[in-house]
């Protein structure tokens, strides 16, 4: 190993050399496009509203203000919106995995009569896309006396067979003796899938609930869809109206920039302190996303 | 096993209830209204709900209104342009960050990429709007500073269009680029050992080892944004404004504009099956080509 690192080393001529330079400069620029939107953000919303409204490029404060954040937070309702997201996304996600777990337990029983069945039925609404049928849908929602509630949101989405195949997957990976000695020892189904295959299935289920969280946190479409009360909206929903609107034609919205640029801090701030713990189980979830999407 | 008949079947009935909510979740919330979305296709539903059957008058009627053809041709477009114009970016950053020798900078430079990734329609068309405003945005202040006109983004026909196609690319580059960074991870040291003894410079490690290497991936991506294109919808919703409407418009909002809208339930049904029936076409070809769901 450090042998042909070394010979990797050796080996470098100038062609490599200037190969490496221009591999950096292009991951520099790429660098760039992410961070100087996201530094404009930050930069702005914590300006003065005269500060923020002043023309030219602000790339730094313009006097250090937190009135942004105080004026959306308080003052427009992005506390409340705020809440009603993390109810959504804390109960959805719980529920997604719990009921994802109990799936993928079911279908690695291989004796079990119809289970076949029970997989085709569960993998094909993966085809499914649920854009697709969101007008039927509302109407159920709507039958059922669900529209305008934070069960309705939570209920979207709740069951996935992308999440339901991912623990299958993990689950096979539990050794079957030690299920086998259990049930012989008089364990129920249910305590075996308790005790033995969810602590066993750790990384699976951190790699679900990771990425079931960032949907649900984002969650757009069912929140238009069932939501109509603004109490019951989300932020992602109240952040639009303050931050689309006006903007395209004119400047002459009555918000000003460092509020709106603050209320984008605040929906991604929980999603950055996230992310550390979601690069562990990046290659996982990558590959989960990748048939999600 | 040890269990005797009676055993079983009282073990099968307890996993058969574990599973219930999934079955009656799936019944109620996808294949229900899976069902009732081609049933409704077919018929009106006049006011208070009472419908009657109309044959496929909704199909003839969706195929002869322009607009229909005028979305059509807008997701082709942007989803096209996503699928092309985004093909390459990713791999590049891929290529790029794998040759990075140093951890820290590499960990860095993953991380930066990938973020956006994470963030809503909602946060980026916020972001973008402001750095794209006629005034007072980062990109026309510094149009205006070299001497140059404002440029209004987001309601010029050719720039809205435009940013549809890039804002996604923007978005999904990072996330892209570890997926392929992923598969080059995966592939045999022991080939770059023998190019190496041929004398291959980096370079030409990378062309002739690494980027056909990655050709089942790239396949898979591809075939992920081809589905993809279909379901745009979100970013749409949120960035479109009246006059670019007409330009930016694709079938999922046009979906949701008749059917939530509007009303138009049996139309809007009548599209969405139409639209379905693309989908499982590609998605039949995609997982043949794939070999993905072959394992049960």
């Amino acid at each position: 190993m450090s042998e042909s690192r070394q010979s990797e080393f050796v080996h470098r001529t100038l062609g490599d050399r200037i190969y490496q330079i221009v591999v950096i400069v292009m991951l520099l620029l790429a660098m760039s496009l992410m961070i100087i939107p996201f530094w404009n953000v930050v930069a702005v919303a914590f300006s003065t509203p005269l500060g923020s409204m002043e023309s030219g490029v602000i790339l730094w404060p313009r006097g250090f203000s937190l009135n942004g954040f105080q004026i959306i937070w308080k003052n427009l309702g992005l506390e409340r919106a705020f809440l009603n997201s993390v109810i959504v996304t804390f109960f959805g996600t719980i529920a997604h995995v719990f009921l994802a777990c109990l799936a993928g337990y079911v279908l690695i029983q291989k004796d079990l009569p119809g289970r076949r069945l029970l997989v085709g039925f569960i993998l094909a609404t993966m085809a499914i896309p649920g854009e697709l049928i969101i007008i039927p849908l509302f109407v159920v929602y709507k039958n059922l006396g669900l529209l305008n509630s934070l069960f309705a949101l939570i209920l979207s989405g709740m069951v996935s067979g992308f999440s339901i195949l991912l623990m299958r997957n993990f689950f096979m990976g539990v050794p079957f003796d030690l299920a086998e000695s259990a049930r012989i020892d008089g364990a129920s189904d249910f305590r075996i899938f308790r005790s033995i295959y969810l602590p066993l299935a750790k990384a699976g289920i951190a790699t679900i609930a990771l990425f079931e969280m960032v949907g649900r946190w984002n969650m757009f479409l069912p929140v238009i869809l069932y939501i109509n009360d603004s109490s019951k909206y989300t932020l992602q929903v109240v952040l639009r109206s303050l931050v689309t609107e006006n903007q395209g034609n004119s400047g002459t919205s009555m918000i000003t920039p460092n509020v709106q640029m603050a209320g984008i801090l605040i929906a991604v701030i929980p999603l950055l302190t996230l992310y550390p713990i979601m690069q562990r189980y990046f290659v996982k979830g990558i590959s989960l996303g990748a048939v999600k999407e | 096993m040890n269990l005797g008949m009676s055993g079983n079947m009282r073990r099968y009935a307890w996993l058969y209830v574990m599973i219930l909510p999934i079955i009656v979740y799936l019944g109620l919330f996808v294949y229900y209204p899976l069902v009732q979305g081609v049933i409704s296709s077919f018929q009106e539903t006049k006011l208070l709900g009472a419908t009657s059957w109309v044959g496929t008058e909704n199909y003839r009627t969706a195929i002869d209104t322009p607009q229909f053809w005028q979305v059509v041709r807008n997701t082709l477009l942007i989803g096209g342009g996503i699928i092309l114009l985004g093909f390459f970016p990713p791999i590049m950053v891929a290529l790029a960050l794998n040759e990075v020798m140093n951890i820290a900078f590499k960990k860095i430079a993953q991380t930066t990429v990938y973020i956006p990734h994470l963030f809503s329609w909602v946060v980026i068309a916020g972001m973008w709007m402001y750095i794209l405003a006629p005034s007072g945005g980062l990109v026309n202040e510094f149009i205006k500073s070299v001497g140059g006109e404002p440029i209004r983004f987001f309601t010029s026909i050719g720039w809205a269009r435009s940013l549809m196609i890039g804002l996604p690319i923007w978005r999904d580059m990072g996330y892209y680029a570890i997926i392929y960074l992923a598969a080059i991870t995966s592939i045999s040291p022991s080939l770059y050992e023998a190019a190496r003894v041929d004398g291959a410079s980096r370079f030409q490690q990378t062309w002739q080892i690494t980027l056909p290497m990655l050709k089942p991936t790239m396949l898979v991506v591809f075939m992920l944004n081809t589905l993809g294109m279909l379901r745009i919808f979100d970013q749409i919703f949120i960035m479109r404004n009246p006059v670019s409407k007409r330009y930016v418009d694709v079938l999922m909002t046009y979906v949701y504009d008749l059917g939530i809208t509007q009303g138009k339930i049996g139309l809007a049904s009548a599209i969405s099956v139409m639209v379905l029936g693309a989908t499982l076409v590609m998605t039949a070809i995609v997982w043949t080509v794939t070999g993905f769901g072959k394992e049960e």
